[in-house]
């Protein structure tokens, strides 16, 4: 199977809601950033957070798996700091292979839940 | 952390040490020992002399017959396990941690997890240290045990520790098994997962997951989660199955509970988290159960504990949120670790032990000028100079 996708994507309306109604953990509310790996090597991929006030942060280390999909909710990077709710930030995504990365949002505040989902921006 | 000291002194001999005690005190300035760097709250702050004990290192006559053994004060947890290991013995526990000095976890009162195993002061049999007057002073359980429930955790206060005789069990292979489940399935199973010989776990706030995490000696005990998902399994020496490396950089207040009124206060912590902090707080807390030990001031003197501890980024603001959790510590009777972060100053620590003034009559006679007692020291135990 060929390698599909781009080296470099990166999205600029990240924004992690804070309200979640429902059982956890599924229903709480998140970005995410899925990356889908065809190659036959592990990806490895960096991330760094962008805010409106202060330098960015990162690099988020992340290894997906050759032939694999991986989900990352943004909620749960820690290292180097954890991504605050309710915060601005725009995120650049690079790899070592080319890869293909969505963006979604999940939103349950109100009991109406909403998700969101586009392309991240392949940026090469 | 960091901080400036007057000076670094790297001494490599026990009259070199005595000396400069004896000099410090008729200065009338202050020494401490630095530890491994690892403690995140100020015990070794000092403008003064700060002394490293790198040179000693290397385990002494381990005797497999009374199971102990001579560890100097310069080497860490990780290195004495590896040491102790050559000769066929092992502590009975560490913590997650093992860059500290043993020296450092021992006077802090530092623990692992496990209801049947008591903190790694616990270990001290005997000691070989340099008092406040710049002597050397050897003691052990057996020629003066009330002295030693004192020195067993008393921070570097009473004196430089040189050497340690700790009592220890022969080396032994550790199974251990992680797995992720959900908030409801671990508090339901949590009693019956304290029978393990080790066995704590994180809950993370921003999923409302918990990782538990069990060890036993026998493989046979290792018992099987349905409820729980497995991120790992190994086997092997203690000192290698015990710590579990990790390069991040955090800080930590860490509070030790009545196990009694433990989990009360945990779910009253985990509320508060949800509905407060996780906007900014993505770290777990970790809780682990600790048995009772007879030291006059270590924080499970006296009590079978549970610990609860929280986490935020180095560099993140991490005070707003201990602050605001500290008072339901305190609500349930918590004692701070004293290696690491917390507010208390002695009026307030003063009332969470039976024995505090027991302790302050030792320490001063081990040291009359207070050449231990640093500005921050001296918050926690009010000493006039």
């Amino acid at each position: 199977m060929r390698k599909i996708g781009k080296l470099d994507w990166a999205f600029s309306g990240g924004r992690i809601p804070f309200g979640s109604t429902g059982e956890e953990p599924e229903f709480n509310s998140h970005d995410k950033i899925s990356v889908l790996n065809t190659s036959k090597e592990a990806a490895k991929i960096g991330i760094f957070i962008f805010y409106e006030d202060q330098a960015p942060v990162g690099t988020y280390e992340v290894e997906v798996e050759p032939k694999r999909l991986r989900k990352i909710r943004i909620n749960d990077l820690i290292d180097p700091e954890a991504v605050a709710l309710e915060r601005n930030y725009g995120c650049y995504i690079r790899s070592n292979i080319p890869v293909v990365v969505q963006f979604s949002r999940m939103a349950t505040g109100q009991q109406a839940n909403g998700i969101m989902g586009s392309m991240a921006f392949p940026a090469d | 952390m960091s901080f400036k000291p007057g000076q670094i002194i790297a001494l490599e001999s026990e009259e070199q040490l005595c000396e400069l005690v004896k000099k410090a005190t008729s200065e009338g300035k202050k020494v401490r020992v630095a530890g491994a760097g690892h403690s995140s709250s100020p015990l070794v702050h000092t403008k003064d002399y700060l002394l490293s004990l790198k040179h000693f290192r290397g385990v002494e006559d381990p005797n497999l017959k009374t199971k102990r053994a001579t560890v100097p004060a310069g080497m860490t947890v990780k290195e004495a396990g590896k040491d102790l290991y050559r000769y066929g013995l092992a502590m009975h526990n560490t913590g997650d941690v093992d860059v500290q000095t043993l020296a450092g976890a021992i006077g802090t009162g530092t623990h692992g997890t496990g209801k049947e195993l008591p903190n790694l002061s616990a270990m001290l049999y005997g000691l070989r240290m340099i008092n406040g007057k710049g002597e050397i002073v050897e003691i052990n359980r057996e020629n003066d045990p009330e002295t030693m429930q004192a020195l067993q955790v008393s921070m570097g206060s009473c004196g430089i520790f040189l050497k340690m005789r700790l009592q220890l069990e022969p080396a032994y292979q550790l199974y251990r098994k992680e797995y992720c489940v959900s908030f409801k399935d671990c508090m339901q199973n949590f009693e019956e997962l304290k029978k393990n010989r080790n066995f704590d776990f994180y809950w993370y706030p921003r999923t409302d997951l918990c990782k538990i995490r069990i060890m036993n000696t026998d493989k046979e005990r290792m018992p099987h989660i349905p409820y729980g998902s497995p991120e790992l399994e190994r086997e092997g020496p203690s000192h290698e199955i015990l710590p579990r490396s990790r390069d991040l950089k955090f800080d930590e207040m860490e509070y030790v509970l009545p196990q009694e009124k433990a989990m009360e206060c945990f779910y009253e912590v985990r509320k508060q988290v949800k509905e407060k902090w996780r906007r900014t707080v993505a770290w777990r807390l970790l809780i682990r159960s600790i048995k009772k030990d007879d030291a006059l001031i270590s924080p499970m003197s006296g009590r079978e504990s549970v610990t609860i501890s929280l986490h935020h980024n180095a560099g993140l603001r991490f005070w707003d949120y201990f602050k605001a959790i500290e008072p339901l510590f305190l609500k349930y009777g918590g004692r701070p670790h004293w290696g690491k972060k917390h507010t208390l100053k002695a009026g307030t620590l003063k009332e969470l032990y039976p024995h505090w003034d027991r302790f302050q009559k030792i320490r001063k006679k081990f040291d009359p000028e207070s050449t231990f007692l640093t500005p921050y020291m001296n918050e926690l135990f009010n000493f006039e100079k």
